[in-house]
């Protein structure tokens, strides 16, 4: 099994690039153990808060033995941010079964596969030049800006620049579909 | 936003699909705008819209990181 924490040592001395290949591993099933919630918080806000903060605690976190641990606690972050949120909103609490946390032992972090990544690269080239361009933004500015900047800099009101997004979306979809590519199996 | 409902939602989704969000004064992580103006069927759909488009930006990017990652790496490094 991956283990995750194999990063810990690293990202508790501090080291940022450790703790963005532990992201890389384990953002899929923290994001996952949001799903609940989705329809009541912010999803996206609260994973980004919650790695915020297991980049604060990672320094005083001392992992139990068993595999993963700090994907654990950034999962009991994250639901905690969520619980939070509902108080505050006075929401009613959801059905979270990772509050069962028997289920959290059941995670196997993958590996990124090299195929795929040739595959989404393909399509990518393959778009047309306006949603090609909205997407290459997005990613070059890696979430620092409001797409409304973006869009600006591109010369694009901003309805344009998310429909040209959805444009990108739904091509890259139709490409990987084309080569076989189950993205929905890669994020199982 | 735009003259067909249908549209207005689509591009609310797909924003509140983005990485982006601004920041409290507090340097708290700001829920994005696009979330108030949706349902739960539309908050639902972006979910699903973020979680397939994290996995595309982290294959397209050098070092495997979606712009979620992007955008706390950042953070940390004090942008």
């Amino acid at each position: 099994m991956l283990d995750l924490d194999v990063h810990l040592p690293a990202i508790a001395a501090g080291d940022a690039d450790a703790f963005g290949r532990w992201i890389a591993g384990a953002e899929g099933r923290v994001r996952e153990s949001l799903r609940p919630y989705a329809t009541r918080v912010d999803t996206e806000a609260v994973l980004q808060e919650t790695l915020l903060r297991v980049w604060q605690v990672a320094p005083r976190h001392v992992a139990d033995g068993r595999p993963n641990s700090l994907v654990r606690l950034a999962i009991r972050i994250g639901r905690n941010l969520c619980i939070d949120d509902l108080r505050r909103a006075r929401l009613a609490p959801v059905e979270d079964e990772d509050l069962d946390e028997t289920r959290l032992e059941t995670f196997e972090p993958r590996a990124p596969d090299p195929l795929l990544r040739k595959v989404i690269a393909h399509c990518h080239e393959k778009l047309p030049d306006k949603p090609a361009e909205v997407l290459r933004a997005r990613l070059a500015s890696g979430g620092a800006e409001p797409d409304e900047t973006l869009a600006e800099r591109l010369g694009m009101r901003i309805n344009t620049f998310l429909q040209n997004f959805t444009r990108a979306r739904k091509m890259l979809a139709e490409c990987l579909e084309k080569h076989h590519v189950d993205l929905e199996a890669e994020l199982r | 936003m735009s003259g067909n409902p249908g549209d207005d939602r689509d591009v609310l989704i797909e924003a509140l699909a983005g990485a982006y969000r601004a920041r409290g004064p507090l340097g708290e992580v700001r829920t994005h705008p696009a979330f108030h103006d949706l349902d739960e069927a539309g908050r639902a759909e972006a979910f699903e819209l973020a979680r397939r488009q994290r996995v595309m930006e982290a294959a397209l990017d050098p070092e495997g990181l979606s712009t979620t990652a992007r955008a706390v790496l950042t953070r940390i490094r004090g942008g």
